[in-house]
């Protein structure tokens, strides 16, 4: 699973490591002072190393819960994000982690009591409200079964019922949650693209239809489920793959118990793309025409906003317009 | 030994002592470079090389100097880089043999982490030295070259292609002191079986690597044609490889046939077409 667990020294004896560690016991460990010595360095390579990517376990400093970057949510309370992992175990070519990051390694933070701290302190100056979304710099479930994030973290927001957790995930690890009685203040959201754009952009992501059986599974427990449909990459094949996928998901699931549906355009910092299209020359994706608009790259495409109202328009003949927002 | 393997091998080898090398000469099917220079050099049909630093951290970064400026334009392609060489362990028996993850430079107290891509290879520490060590305090390889070797060859190829492997010779039962220098060969040809599939490992990766970054032939036809600036040439490599990923290379074979004299003008042309082909 991981081709080496580098340990930063300070959390080499929190039990969570230890149990962690013996688990994998047959993994090479290294020991390293700062996360940041291993993950930060210069002269990586995103691509090589996802090939074969490592677990480093680390201790988060500084700010551990952020104010979530302006039309991310999906109502006007204040929104904010937390990371208790970087990277994703997932490959999914258009994903702006690629040019976030200059390691592929999985960095998991331990000290979950420390954010458990910061998000009961946020939650509190939002007099026990506000949102706050997991699975921005990861996928929160994918490495659910090594870092036990939901056995730690759905407790803290039941004692919260006004504040709400999304949990962002292409993942099917969902029996951790299936094994938990419901907390009403959680959304899974799960992540969907046409079956075309998983095909050809998302490695070792479960398929549609597995995904979607997660989700039926969580909304028959009677959790809160939400659907994401992101990146919207709009191209020559037209509206058909988008049907097909709304006539799947839509006819599998309660459509009236959906907490939320959401769609985003592929969008990135320019930054992030320059280093991408470094590791990626050859990827059809990133050689499409682009266009800039404050700071941030999107593709060049000369139908897109009549394209993104069909879209729309599609979508809207399967939930109600209350259910959907669009992703800034 | 290396006899079956029929594909390239762009890895550079790099070794303290021609006593390491002898071994490696051998085992890879090496032959000495007629040339002359500093540093003695062998090589073989399957782009393999290897050279003998000398010993410390200051030879092997010398070496590597030489060795990656020597190569930096030869066709633009990346290569591995591996250095191999004896080491001493408190308690290891001699002639077992690890690839570093991580190297701890003693006199700098600054450490490295090779990230490993590679499976089937024992891993360990290693720590690099000044001055030979006896007492091997920390559960390491002792040598003297890998922390320079590691920060200079990293200048050169991304650090997953940069790899160090140390096979013990001495540990306290048996100190440095008293090596039998001509049991050194010895010690590297029973790695042969790690060290073959550290090349071939290595070698794989480097050609998935090669292979994303190689540009369509059309990139260099047309550099030969026309007079580019710095910044045109990469504006022409960009659109190159835009037109490889979108499976149009045919189609600016037609564009390097064109008698463009003015650079900037097929620069336009090339991006216009491109634009107005792909744009959904």
């Amino acid at each position: 699973m991981f081709s080496t667990i580098y340990i930063e020294e300070e959390v080499l004896e929190s039990e969570r490591v230890k149990n962690l560690l013996g688990r994998f016991a047959q993994v090479p460990q290294v020991i390293c002072d700062r996360y940041g010595e291993v993950f930060n360095r210069k002269s990586q390579n995103f691509r090589l190393q996802k090939t074969a990517p490592a677990l480093i376990l680390a201790k988060k400093y500084g700010r551990k819960v952020l104010t979530a970057p302006s039309g991310y949510g999906y109502n006007d309370s204040k929104s904010y994000y937390f990371s208790h992992m970087l990277n994703c175990v997932y490959d999914c070519r258009y994903c702006f982690l690629q040019g976030m990051y200059s390691s592929a390694n999985y960095v998991l933070f331990i000290n979950f009591e420390d954010f458990e701290e910061a998000i009961e302190e946020k939650i509190e100056e939002n007099n026990g409200g506000g949102v706050y979304y997991s699975g921005y710099d990861c996928d929160s479930l994918a490495l659910e079964p090594v870092s036990n994030f939901c056995s730690h973290f759905l407790p803290v927001f039941r004692r919260y019922p006004d504040a709400e957790l999304e949990i962002r995930t292409k993942s099917t690890q969902v029996r951790c949650l299936l094994d938990t009685e419901v907390v009403s203040n959680c959304v899974i959201a799960m992540s969907f693209t046409t079956n075309e754009a998983a095909v050809q952009w998302e490695h070792k992501v479960p398929s549609i239809e597995k995904r979607l059986e997660a989700l039926h599974k969580l909304q028959l427990a009677g959790w809160n489920v939400a659907i994401r449909f992101e990146p919207l990459i709009l191209g020559a094949e037209g509206l058909a793959p988008y049907e097909t996928l709304f006539s799947k998901i839509f006819s599998k699931l309660d459509v009236q118990r959906l907490h939320s549906v959401s769609s985003g355009l592929f969008r990135m910092p320019v930054d992030f793309h320059k280093r991408i299209v470094k590791l990626y020359p050859d990827e059809e994706l990133y050689a499409r025409p682009t266009e800039t608009e404050n700071g941030m790259i999107g593709l060049k495409t000369a139908k897109e906003s009549s394209q993104l109202l069909a879209i729309e328009k599609l979508l809207l003949k399967h939930i109600s317009a209350e259910q959907y927002y669009r992703c800034a | 030994m290396i006899e079956d393997v029929k594909y390239s091998m762009p890895v550079n080898i790099v070794v303290a002592h021609g006593l390491e090398a002898k071994a490696l000469v051998k085992m890879l099917e090496l032959e000495r470079h007629p040339t002359s220079t500093e540093f003695v050099e062998y090589s073989n049909s399957n782009k393999l090389r290897l050279l003998v630093s000398g010993i410390g951290k200051e030879s092997v970064a010398a070496a590597v100097t030489y060795l990656g400026e020597q190569q930096a334009f030869d066709d633009g392609e990346n290569r591995a880089w591996l250095n191999i060489g004896i080491a001493g362990h408190r308690d290891a028996p001699l002639g077992s043999a690890w690839l570093g993850n991580k190297i701890i430079d003693q006199s700098s107290g600054a450490s490295a982490y090779p990230p490993q891509l590679i499976e089937g290879v024992e891993v360990g520490s290693v720590v690099t030295v000044d001055k030979p060590e006896n007492l091997y305090p920390l559960d390491a390889a002792y040598e003297m070259e890998a922390s320079a070797f590691y920060a200079e060859a990293t200048k050169y190829s991304t650090a997953e292609l940069v790899q160090v492997f140390k096979v013990i010779s001495d540990n306290l039962e048996y100190p440095i002191s008293e090596i039998d220098l001509q049991s050194v060969p010895n010690l590297i040809t029973a790695q042969a079986p790690q060290i073959l599939t550290l090349i071939e490992r290595m070698s794989e990766i480097l050609e998935q690597y090669n292979s994303s970054q190689r540009l369509p032939s059309h990139y260099h036809e047309i550099c030969s044609k026309i007079r580019l600036t710095v910044n045109q040439k990469l504006q022409l490599r960009r659109l190159c490889q835009r037109y490889k990923a979108l499976g149009l290379e045919e189609e600016l074979g037609r564009f390097a046939e064109l008698k463009a004299s003015d650079a900037r003008k097929l620069i336009r042309l090339l991006a216009e077409h491109i634009d107005g082909v792909s744009e959904a």
